[in-house]
C-alpha cells in the first residue's frame, strides 16, 4: 500500500439476500433454509434473483489528508459503503483496506445513552471509537468547550435539545483524533453558528493530515468543503472526479435526465413560458408569457462575467394590475439564490402598461464561472405589502464564463460565486503609524 | 498506524481474544452503564439490587415453605430455597443476557465496529456482579437463621458462581446471534429455562427424587452447583458421583461450541437484522 494512501477500495460489491422475491409461496422450512444459507454460506439452490446488489464493483482511492464527498440518492448504496469502511459489515466481493484508527459518525450520537450523562457518553462513544480512557481525559475539555454544551455536560443526554445532543456527538467524533473520520449527514444539523464551526474543525482536521469522508444531500456542503466527490446511482459509481463536475452529473440523476448532458448555450435565447406548468406553483393568472436574454451583441445564453445582461419578459395580464412589480430570481444550479431583483428597485417603478415587454438590464454581469436559472415573478404591491400573481421558476438556464474580468489570474471554483472588481491601493508605513493608531492596531490584530 | 483490510475471505473460528484484552475499557464500560442505567431515576437506586431478591425470598418462603411445607431435609425453608434460587438466577440470567446481547445493541452493531464479543462478555460480568451482591445477601439471611459462612463458601463461592456464568454463556452464545433473525428463540428459550428449574432442586431437596432415577437426574449440570451452594451454606453433604462428568462434558462442549458460533456468524447479524 503506497505510503500516502488512506483508504483503497478494489471491486467492493455487496449483496443481500432477499428470499421474497421469489414469487412462489416457500414453505416455513423453505424459509428457514434461505436463512441458514445467508448464515451458514452452505450450498442449496443458489439463485441469483434471491439477492439484491447495493453495491457492485466500487473501486477507489483517497489520499490522506484529502476531504472526499459521496453523494447519491437514498438508496443508492451509500451508507452500505461507509459500513463496509468502518468495518460494520464485510463486502461479498472485492476488499477495502483503510490506514489508521477509524471515526465514525454514521449516525449522529452513536453510543449514545440517553440515561447518562453528557460526560459519561463522551467516554463511552470515544471507547467505541477505539480510544484509550486517558486519551479521552486529554481531550475531554475541548470537546466541551468546542460543543459550547457547558455546564450541561453531567446532565443526562435526554434532557439536552436535539441541537445541543448534535453538537456533543460531533465534536467527540471530530476531536477525538481518528485518521479517517467518516461523517454521514451530520452537516445538515445544528444552527449556522455551529454548522461554520463544523466546517472549519473538518477543514483543520483535513489540513492535519487526516481523511475525511463526508456523506451529504447537500451540495453546497459538498461543493464547499471537498476537493474531489464520487457519485453513487444504484449501487455503481457513476463518477469519481473534481466536486462540480460531480455535482452536475448527481443534480443530472437527480432530476432524471438523459446522460448526455445539453450544452445549454446552444439552446435558444428566447423561451416560451405561457403553457409552463410548476406543481408547487399554480398558474391561475397566466400573465408571464416568455422570457429572453441577451448580452451587448444579441440574444444569447452565454454570457461572460462583466457582460451586460437583458431580460426581456413579454406579459399580458388578464386585467390590469397597478400599482405591479416584476422580480428576477438568479439561483445557482443546486438551487440556491445567488441575487433577486425587483422592478421597484429602480426608482421605484411601480407602474407597467397592462400587455407590454419589460426589460430588466444589468450593465455588468457579477457572476463567476457556472450555469445560473432564472426565475421570474409579477405581482401586486399594495400598502401594506407585495402579492404574487404570477410566478415561473427556472424558465430559462444560462451559463456563465470569467473569462479575464478578473484579470490574467482568475477565482477558482470553490471561491464564491461573485466577481467584484476591486481598487487597492497602498500607503508607505511610516504615514499611518502615528502613536494613537498604535493601540488601535493592537487591538485588532488582538481578536 | 494500523491497517486493517476488510474483505469476506474465510474467517477463522478463533474468538479475537487479544482484541478484546485491548478493549477491555470498553468492556468496563459497558458493565457500568448497564448497571447505571438499572438503578438511574430509582429513589431506592441500588438497593433494589438487595430488596428484589428479598422480596422474592419472602413471597417464596410463605407460599413453599408455610403454605405447601415442602420437604428441606430440616433446613429453614427461606436459606434452603435461596441457596439454590442465587444459582438457579444467575444462570437464566447470564443465559438470556448473553442470548440477547447482539440484539439489544443492535443500534450500536450496525454503526460502529468493535469486537463484538465484548458484549456477551460485559453482559456475564454485570449478571456476575449482581449475583455477588445477591449472595451477600444471603449470607446475611442464613446468619438470621444461624447459619455462618464457613471456609468452605468463602474457597468455593465465586468459582461456582464463575462455572455457572460460563455454562449459560455456553447456551448463550450458541443462539446469540441466530436471536437475531428468530426472535421466537426467546421465549421459548425462556420457556425451557422455567422448565429447567423445576428439573433441578432449586424448590425442594434433591433426596424427593427416587433412588433409580438419581442418575438421571444428576447429569443436570446445574444439578451440580446448586447442590455445591447448600453444601457450603448449610453443610448438606454432597456427593461425587458418576454423573459428575456426565454433566459437565455438555458444559464444555456447549462453551466451545458456542464460541465458534458466535466469531462465525457475528459479522453476518448487521446484514440479516
Amino acid at each position: 500500500m503506497s505510503s500516502d494512501l488512506a483508504i483503497i477500495c478494489e471491486g467492493i460489491g455487496k449483496r443481500y439476500l432477499v428470499p421474497h422475491r421469489r414469487q412462489q409461496k416457500t414453505s416455513f422450512l423453505g424459509e428457514l433454509r434461505d436463512h441458514l444459507k445467508e448464515y451458514t454460506g452452505l450450498a442449496g439452490r443458489d439463485d441469483e434473483a434471491d439477492y439484491f446488489w447495493a453495491l457492485k464493483d466500487i473501486t477507489f482511492s483517497v489520499k490522506q489528508g484529502e476531504i472526499i464527498g459521496i453523494v447519491g440518492s437514498n438508496g443508492s448504496g451509500k451508507s452500505t459503503l461507509l459500513k463496509i469502511l468502518s468495518g460494520v459489515t464485510e463486502p461479498t466481493t472485492g476488499r477495502a483496506i483503510t490506514r489508521g484508527r477509524i471515526g465514525s459518525l454514521l449516525e449522529v450520537g452513536t453510543g449514545f445513552h440517553p440515561d447518562m450523562t453528557g460526560r459519561e457518553n463522551v467516554f463511552m462513544a470515544g471507547a467505541l471509537l477505539g480510544l484509550s480512557q486517558a486519551d479521552i481525559r486529554k481531550q475531554f475539555d475541548e470537546i466541551v468547550d468546542f460543543s459550547g454544551i457547558g455546564r450541561f455536560i453531567d446532565v443526562p443526554v435526554k434532557r439536552y435539545s436535539s441541537g445541543m445532543y448534535v453538537r456533543l456527538a460531533f465534536s467527540v467524533a471530530s476531536l477525538l483524533s481518528s485518521d479517517i473520520l467518516i461523517l454521514d449527514e451530520v452537516l445538515a444539523v445544528g444552527d449556522g453558528a455551529f454548522k461554520e464551526k463544523s466546517e472549519k474543525a473538518i477543514n483543520r482536521i483535513a489540513n492535519d493530515g487526516r481523511t475525511v469522508i463526508l456523506v451529504s444531500h447537500s451540495m453546497h456542503a459538498i461543493r464547499q468543503m471537498c476537493q474531489r466527490a464520487i457519485v453513487l446511482n444504484k449501487g455503481e459509481m457513476v463518477t469519481d472526479t473534481g466536486t462540480d463536475n460531480a455535482v452536475r452529473t448527481y443534480l443530472r440523476l437527480m432530476h432524471d435526465e438523459t446522460e448526455q448532458p445539453i450544452d445549454i448555450r446552444t439552446l435558444p435565447a428566447r423561451v416560451d413560458i405561457s403553457n409552463k406548468q410548476d406543481e408547487d406553483f399554480p398558474r391561475p393568472f397566466n400573465t408571464l408569457k416568455w422570457v429572453e436574454i441577451a448580452n451587448q451583441n444579441g440574444p444569447t445564453r452565454s454570457f461572460r462575467t462583466g457582460d451586460k445582461m437583458v431580460i426581456r419578459i413579454g406579459y399580458e395580464m388578464p386585467k390590469p394590475v397597478d400599482p405591479c412589480y416584476f422580480t428576477i430570481f438568479v439561483t445557482d444550479d443546486v438551487g440556491e439564490r445567488i441575487f433577486v431583483s425587483y422592478s421597484f428597485h429602480d426608482g421605484d417603478r411601480i407602474s407597467f402598461p397592462p400587455t407590454g415587454v419589460i426589460e430588466c438590464a444589468i450593465d455588468s454581469l457579477p457572476l463567476l464561472d457556472g450555469t445560473f436559472s432564472i426565475d421570474i415573478d409579477f405581482g401586486r404591491v399594495s400598502e401594506t405589502d407585495i402579492r404574487y400573481i404570477d410566478f415561473v421558476p427556472r424558465t430559462m438556464e444560462f451559463a456563465v464564463e470569467q473569462g479575464n474580468f478578473l484579470g490574467a489570474r482568475p477565482l477558482l471554483r470553490n471561491q464564491g460565486v461573485v466577481a467584484q472588481r476591486t481598487r487597492w491601493t497602498a500607503t508607505s508605513s511610516n504615514q499611518i503609524t502615528t502613536d494613537s493608531d498604535v493601540p488601535r492596531l493592537a487591538r485588532g490584530a488582538k481578536r | 498506524m494500523n491497517v486493517r483490510v476488510i474483505d469476506s475471505g474465510r474467517k477463522s473460528p478463533f474468538p479475537p481474544i487479544a482484541e478484546i484484552w485491548r478493549r477491555r475499557e470498553l468492556t468496563a464500560l459497558f458493565v457500568r452503564r448497564h448497571i447505571a442505567s438499572r438503578y438511574r431515576q430509582m429513589a431506592l437506586g441500588g438497593l433494589w439490587a438487595v430488596l428484589e431478591p428479598l422480596a422474592q425470598l419472602m413471597l417464596m418462603s410463605v407460599v413453599f415453605g408455610y403454605l405447601l411445607r415442602i420437604h428441606t431435609n430440616n433446613y429453614p425453608y427461606a436459606v434452603y430455597v435461596f441457596a439454590a434460587l442465587i444459582p438457579w438466577q444467575h444462570f437464566t440470567r447470564s443465559t438470556m443476557a448473553v442470548a440477547g446481547s447482539l440484539q439489544e445493541n443492535m443500534g450500536l452493531i450496525s454503526k460502529v465496529y468493535f469486537p463484538r464479543l465484548i458484549l456477551p462478555v460485559a453482559a456475564l460480568i454485570r449478571e456476575l456482579i449482581d449475583s455477588v451482591i445477591q449472595v451477600g445477601v444471603l449470607l446475611a439471611v442464613s446468619a438470621w437463621f444461624g447459619y455462618y459462612p464457613s471456609w468452605r463458601l468463602l474457597l468455593f463461592v465465586f468459582p461456582t458462581l464463575v462455572f455457572i456464568s460460563l455454562a449459560g454463556a455456553g447456551l448463550g452464545l450458541c443462539v446469540a446471534s441466530i436471536i437475531v433473525r428468530f426472535r421466537d428463540i426467546r421465549p421459548a428459550l425462556s420457556i425451557a429455562l422455567q422448565g429447567g428449574m423445576y428439573l433441578s432442586p432449586v424448590l425442594y431437596a434433591a433426596s424427593v427424587v427416587p433412588e433409580r432415577l438419581q442418575f438421571w437426574y444428576q447429569i443436570n449440570p446445574m444439578y451440580w452447583p446448586i447442590e455445591t451452594f447448600r453444601w457450603m451454606l448449610l453443610d448438606q453433604p454432597l456427593v461425587l458421583t458418576s454423573a459428575l462428568p456426565v454433566a459437565m462434558a455438555p458444559v464444555l462442549v456447549l462453551m466451545l461450541l458456542g464460541l465458534v458460533l458466535f466469531t462465525l456468524n457475528e459479522r453476518k447479524t448487521v446484514d440479516v437484522l
